[in-house]
């Protein structure tokens, strides 16, 4: 058998009936005042941002490429924002075809660095 | 090196600078003129010229016997990235719903 069910509203609920919590005052004193989010953290900046990346200083540049093969980095290892990914691997490019620094290889001198990049050198 | 910079004056380049970075062993070895070398000095000059003689410069250069590796660069000064907005995360809903490949 099914029962019929009524739902039962208390007349509060009706239209037209105010309830006791509405304001009375209409000014915003006490409201919220819009402030920009206190506890922003300042904006993720990558290694390079504010260094001028230039085709001369090797040792910066060698950094970004594989000591094995000497391939450039992806943007995934290197954790670089866009702009700077791209001068970079520019300036690299660049600095190979003038004969400032070596294609196939990463130069011994420069092979203590300290690792900027997301690998791991294979023991 | 003197011929150069006489050469480069004589086409009418302003030269501003002249810098010589040392001289070091090549990263890899070039062949240039029928000779294969390992090290070499690398000079810089700065100069201001007017760019119809950028070929010709090239040219010279490249029949110069003692000049292995000639490149003529635009002297760009780096902007300062003081406006640099650090890493922005892309907005994966848009780029979900975009139509583009």
């Amino acid at each position: 058998m099914l029962r019929a069910v009524r739902t039962w509203r208390p007349a509060i609920w009706q239209k037209g009936i105010s309830t006791q919590h509405t304001p009375t005052t209409s000014d915003t004193s006490d409201m919220p005042i819009k402030l920009e989010n206190p506890y922003k953290e300042p904006p993720k900046r990558c290694v390079l941002c504010g260094i001028p990346v230039d085709y001369r200083n090797t040792q910066l540049l060698s950094q970004f490429i594989s000591p094995y093969t000497g391939h450039i980095f992806g943007r995934h290892i290197t954790g670089l924002c866009g702009k700077k990914q791209r001068e970079i691997s520019k300036a690299i490019k660049r600095s190979q075809q003038m004969g400032f620094m070596s294609v196939t290889l990463k130069d011994p001198a420069f092979l203590k660095d300290p690792n900027i990049c997301d690998f791991r050198l294979q023991e | 090196m003197r011929r150069t910079v006489e050469a480069l004056l004589k086409h009418g380049a302003v030269v501003r600078n002249l810098e010589n970075l040392g001289e070091r062993s090549l990263p890899y070895k070039m062949s240039k003129h029928n000779l294969r070398h390992t090290s070499g000095g690398y000079f810089l000059v700065d100069f201001d010229a007017p760019t119809t003689i950028i070929p010709t410069m090239l040219d010279h250069l490249g029949r110069d016997i003692d000049v292995i590796r000639p490149s003529i660069l635009k002297h760009r000064t780096p902007d300062t990235d003081e406006t640099c907005p650090g890493k922005i995360q892309p907005n994966y809903e848009e780029k979900l719903h975009s139509r583009k490949k």
